[in-house]
């Protein structure tokens, strides 16, 4: 019950649509948007990017919701907190 | 020697003049000691996203240099002093890049307007 009650929360919010919280019994997988020849480098110069991986409230969205790889996970938490010191988000 | 970033943000009400001493202060000093810089940008002026200090606004200059452990400590000793500056931050880089640009020059170009209206 105390699940189900988080997963109405998620919903209400913007990331609802990424949530890994879905229907039973279909699959869910999706690659890491972060790792692979085509994406974008992480640096905490990159504020279009990192924002995508912050909530309203300004906080790091869990690598569950994102399906970010842990080693990606690492760099863009770093890069946020960085960016967070100089004020570009 | 190591690559580093540094980036400073000054206060948003100096002048031209004084942020341009304060750039040529800051590369004398990386030069003095050691060090040597590659590049200079300026991101101009930028809200920030929280006051410091009772700033809203601040001047961005950023700072791409090699040089040791005594260059930084001889450069943040310096700046800690500074009063003209809100906040500085150092960052070690495997590899200068010197291609991509996040702030562009648009930004800066809207920020001048601003200023010449008001």
């Amino acid at each position: 019950m105390k699940r189900n009650k988080k997963n109405i929360k998620r919903k209400s919010s913007s990331y609802s649509r990424l949530s890994l919280f879905q229907k039973s019994g279909t699959k869910f997988f999706k690659p890491c948007p972060l790792s692979g020849k085509e994406a974008p480098t992480i640096s905490y110069k990159n504020i279009k990017v990192l924002k995508k991986y912050i909530s309203e409230s300004g906080r790091i969205l869990p690598s569950r919701v994102t399906s970010v790889s842990q080693k990606k996970q690492k760099e863009l938490a770093r890069a946020i907190k960085q960016a967070r010191v100089l004020a570009l988000i | 020697m190591n690559c580093y970033e540094h980036t400073l943000i000054t206060r948003h009400d100096i002048q031209e003049n004084q942020s341009k001493n304060i750039i040529e202060k800051y590369q004398n000093l990386i030069n003095k000691h050691s060090g040597k810089v590659v590049k200079i940008e300026e991101w101009g002026l930028r809200n920030l996203s929280y006051e410091i200090k009772k700033n809203k606004k601040g001047h961005y200059i950023h700072i791409k240099f090699d040089g040791t452990g005594e260059t930084i400590q001889e450069l943040e000793n310096a700046e800690n002093i500074d009063e003209m500056l809100i906040r500085f931050l150092t960052v070690k880089v495997k590899k200068h890049d010197l291609d991509s640009n996040y702030f562009e020059k648009k930004e800066t170009s809207t920020t001048t307007e601003k200023y010449e209206k008001k």
